[in-house]
C-alpha cells in the first residue's frame, strides 16, 4: 500500500561494484542541497540517512549508496529496481550553504568515499561556487562520477594507489596544502577523516564556525 | 463531580503538557488530586529518553491501577509513541495516545463518558492547541514554542518520537504569555524539544526571546534547556536585560571532541568551552547547568576524563548524569564496545561528586549577594521557598511574605537539607542590621 511518503525508483545507476545512485520520484518536496533523507524500502521498518546527490532544482532525488559488507538497509534497496518503492522522511540536517557566501565566498569540500554526495548537490545546485573538492577513496575507480566537476576543482586522494592525483589521504593532502583562514570548510565522510580534519585545520588558522561536518558510520 | 490524576515523567515540555490539560479538565468541571489518592481517570504523560524513563513509566502505569482498578487509565507522552503496540496490549490501560494527539485527551475523556466510542487515532494531530495553563503545579508557567527535533543526535530517540522540528507561531507565544501573566503568574519558562531552533517566518529564537522580554508585566523569562548550536552575540547580549534570568542548561553530553562527533552533535567541545566562557566573562554570577551523558559506545577514559576537565573548568552548578541506554532504531544502537553498567556507574558516580561540589562552591560563592526571590510555598514552619533570578533555590524565614511574589533578598549562609539550598534574609532586613 502507498503511503504519503513513498516514492518511485527512476532509476539505478551502478557506480561500481559496491557503489551506486538511486534516483527516485521527488514528489515537489523543498530541500536544500546538503540535507539528508531517511530511506528505506517501502513497507520495511528499517531506514537510513543518505545524503541528496542530486540538484536543488532537479525534479527527482538521487542519493548515493555505498553497500556495506554486513549492511541491511544498502543491500536491500541495491535490488530496487525501476518501477520499486521506498518510504523518505525528510530532507532533514543543517549541513546547508549559508546562501549569502554562494556568490563569493571561497569553499573548501572534503570528503571520504560516499561523503562526497552532498558536494556533488552542492556544485549541482549552485554551479557558480568557488571550490576546491578533495575526494578521498582507496582506488580511482571509486571517484564516482569525477567527469562532473571541473578538473582544476577536483582532487581525487587515492590511499591505496598512487594514479589518483594526490597518493595519500585527504589529512596529508590537507596537511601539506594549508587552507586560508577565510575559507569555509566542509567535511563529509568517515569519522578519523573529520576528526583529524577539524584538527588541521584548526591548526591552520580556520575559525571553527567556518568548519562544518556530516559524519558517515 | 469527577476525580482526575496527573502524572509527569520526564522533560519540562511534558510538564507544559499536562499542566494545559489539567487547566482544560479543571475548566470542565473536573476534580484535580494527588495521583497517589484514588481518582476516575489517571492520566500518564510518559518518557522513553532512557531504559530508567521506560522503567519509571510502566511502574507508573502500573500504580495507577492499583489505586483504582476501575479507573480509565490514559497512557500518553513519548512511550506511548515509542512502544504504541504493546501498551495497547496492556490490560491496564484504557488509552493510548500519542504525543500529537495529546490536545484531544479532554475530548476523549469526556466523548467516553457520554457512552460515545471514542478513539484516539479519529483526533487530528495538533501539537500547539493547548490553552493557557492557568491551573498549574507550579509557581512558574511554561510556554511550549516549539517542539520536535530534526538534529538526529545518534544516542536520541526523541526525533522518532516527537517527530519533526516545528515551530509555533510567534504570535501565538506572544499572547499565551500575555495570558499567563494576566492570570498573575511571575515566571515564564520556555520549552520545546530543541528551542535554539525555533524560527516562524523570519523570527528565530533570538527575536523571539527579545519580544518576550519586551511585554509589559512585572515577570521574567527563563530560558532553561538549550542545545548549544547556532548563538549569535545577539543571544549573548540578551541577558543584559533585567526580565531574562542569568541561568541556562546548556546541554553538553561529552567533553570530548570524538564523543561529541560520534553522537552527531552540532558543536565541538571547544566551542562549547568558548559559549561557557563568553556567558561568564559577560556576567561574571552567570549560573550554568548542563546535561552529560556517560558511557557513549565506545567512550575511552581519556574521553571521559576531558568532560570530566571541562565539567571542572566550566564549574556547571549541576549537571544531570544520564547513563547511556541504547535506544532502539538509534544509529548508537549499532556502534560497537557498548560499555558495561558497571563503568557507566562509575563515570556516573565521578559526574555526580563534581556536581556537588560544583554547586556548593558556586551556592557559597553567592553568599552576600542580592537575589530577586519568586515565593513559591510557604510551610508550616513560616520557612518561604523559592527560587532567585539565578536559579538558587532560596529558604526564607520573614513575616508578610506572600506565594507568588517577588521579594528582593539577600543570601546569607547554606541550608543543608535534603537539597543543599542557600538562607536568606529579606534585603530591606539586611540594610537595616
Amino acid at each position: 500500500m502507498k503511503t504519503d511518503n513513498t516514492h518511485a525508483i527512476l532509476s539505478v545507476r551502478h557506480l561500481t561494484a559496491t557503489a551506486y545512485v538511486l534516483q527516485m520520484t521527488r514528489r515537489g518536496l523543498g530541500f536544500r542541497a546538503g540535507q539528508h533523507l531517511l530511506l528505506g524500502k517501502s513497507g520495511s521498518i528499517h531506514n537510513r540517512e543518505y545524503s541528496v546527490y542530486s540538484g536543488e532544482k532537479e525534479d527527482f532525488f538521487e542519493v548515493l549508496i555505498k553497500e556495506v559488507d554486513d549492511g541491511l538497509v544498502s543491500k536491500q534497496l541495491k535490488k530496487l529496481q525501476p518501477g520499486d518503492h521506498v518510504q523518505i522522511e525528510g530532507p532533514l540536517g543543517f549541513f546547508t550553504i549559508d546562501k549569502d557566501f554562494i556568490e563569493n565566498g571561497k569553499f573548501l569540500f572534503v570528503a571520504t568515499g560516499s561523503g562526497i554526495a552532498p558536494f556533488h548537490s552542492f556544485t549541482r545546485s549552485y554551479p557558480e561556487l568557488n571550490y576546491t573538492l578533495l575526494h578521498g577513496v582507496r582506488k580511482v575507480a571509486e571517484a564516482y562520477e569525477k567527469d562532473h566537476y571541473p578538473k582544476s576543482s577536483h582532487i581525487l586522494c587515492t590511499s591505496a594507489e598512487a594514479s589518483g592525483d594526490f597518493h595519500g589521504r585527504v589529512t596529508d593532502y590537507l596537511r601539506s596544502h594549508p587552507v586560508s583562514a577565510d575559507t569555509h570548510c566542509y567535511l563529509c565522510g568517515n569519522f578519523n577523516m573529520i576528526h583529524e580534519a577539524f584538527d588541521i585545520l584548526e591548526q591552520q588558522g580556520v575559525p571553527a564556525d567556518q568548519v562544518h561536518a556530516e559524519v558517515y558510520f | 463531580m469527577k476525580k482526575i490524576a496527573f502524572k509527569t515523567l520526564g522533560c519540562r515540555l511534558n510538564q507544559y503538557e499536562t499542566d494545559a490539560l489539567a487547566s482544560r479538565f479543571h475548566s470542565g468541571s473536573y476534580e484535580i488530586v494527588d495521583f497517589n489518592e484514588s481518582a476516575d481517570i489517571y492520566v500518564v504523560n510518559t518518557c522513553t529518553v532512557t531504559n530508567q524513563s521506560d522503567q519509571k513509566s510502566r511502574q507508573t502505569i502500573n500504580q495507577a491501577k492499583r489505586l483504582n482498578e476501575n479507573a480509565m487509565v490514559v497512557v500518553t507522552g513519548c512511550m506511548a509513541n515509542n512502544y504504541k503496540e504493546s501498551l495497547l496490549e496492556s490490560k491496564a490501560i484504557d488509552f493510548v495516545v500519542d504525543n500529537e494527539r495529546k490536545t484531544s485527551i479532554f475530548s476523549l475523556v469526556e466523548k467516553h463518558f457520554r457512552g460515545e466510542v471514542a478513539d484516539p487515532e479519529g483526533f487530528d494531530h495538533d501539537v500547539f492547541s493547548y490553552e493557557a495553563a492557568y491551573k498549574t503545579f507550579h509557581t512558574r508557567s511554561m510556554i511550549k514554542i516549539q517542539d520536535g527535533c530534526d538534529n538526529f543526535c545518534t544516542f536520541c530517540i526523541i526525533p522518532k518520537v516527537r517527530g519533526r522540528a516545528i515551530s509555533r507561531p510567534a504570535k501565538e507565544i506572544l499572547n499565551n504569555i500575555r495570558e499567563v501573566i494576566d492570570y498573575g503568574f511571575k515566571e515564564v519558562v520556555l520549552t520545546g524539544v530543541n528551542i535554539g531552533r525555533y524560527q516562524d517566518e523570519e523570527v528565530n529564537f533570538e527575536l523571539l526571546v527579545e519580544q518576550i522580554l519586551n511585554l509589559p508585566g512585572d515577570f521574567r523569562l527563563r530560558i532553561s534547556s538549550i542545545e548549544p548550536d547556532g548563538f549569535s552575540d545577539r543571544f549573548f547580549e540578551l541577558f543584559a536585560h533585567p526580565k531574562l534570568t542569568p541561568h541556562l542548561h546548556l546541554c553538553l553530553q561529552s567533553g570530548a571532541e570524538s564523543i561529541l562527533l560520534k553522537m552527531r552533535r552540532m558543536y565541538t567541545a571547544k566551542q562549547f568551552r568558548q559559549m561557557g566562557e563568553k556567558l561568564k566573562a559577560l556576567y561574571p554570577d552567570f549560573n550554568l547547568t548542563t546535561d552529560i551523558i556517560v558511557g557513549f559506545p565506545g567512550e575511552t577514559q581519556e574521553e571521559f576524563d576531558q568532560t570530566v576537565q571541562l565539567a571542572n573548568e566550566l564549574q556547571f552548578s549541576h549537571i544531570h548524569t544520564f547513563k547511556y541506554s541504547v535506544r532502539t532504531g538509534t544509529r548508537a544502537e549499532r556502534m560497537p564496545d557498548q560499555l558495561s553498567e558497571k563503568q557507566k556507574n562509575q563515570r556516573s558516580e565521578v559526574v555526580r561528586q563534581i556536581s556537588d561540589h560544583n554547586k556548593r562552591a558556586y551556592y557559597n560563592r553567592m553568599i552576600g549577594k542580592h537575589q530577586r526571590m519568586l515565593i513559591e510555598r510557604i510551610g508550616s514552619d513560616g520557612v518561604a521557598r523559592g527560587y532567585g533570578e539565578n536559579y538558587i533555590p532560596i529558604r526564607l524565614k520573614a513575616k508578610n511574605v506572600t506565594r507568588n511574589t517577588f521579594v528582593d533578598v539577600v543570601l546569607s549562609h547554606l541550608h543543608e537539607g535534603k537539597e543543599l539550598e542557600v538562607c536568606a534574609v529579606l534585603a530591606s532586613d539586611h540594610i537595616n542590621a
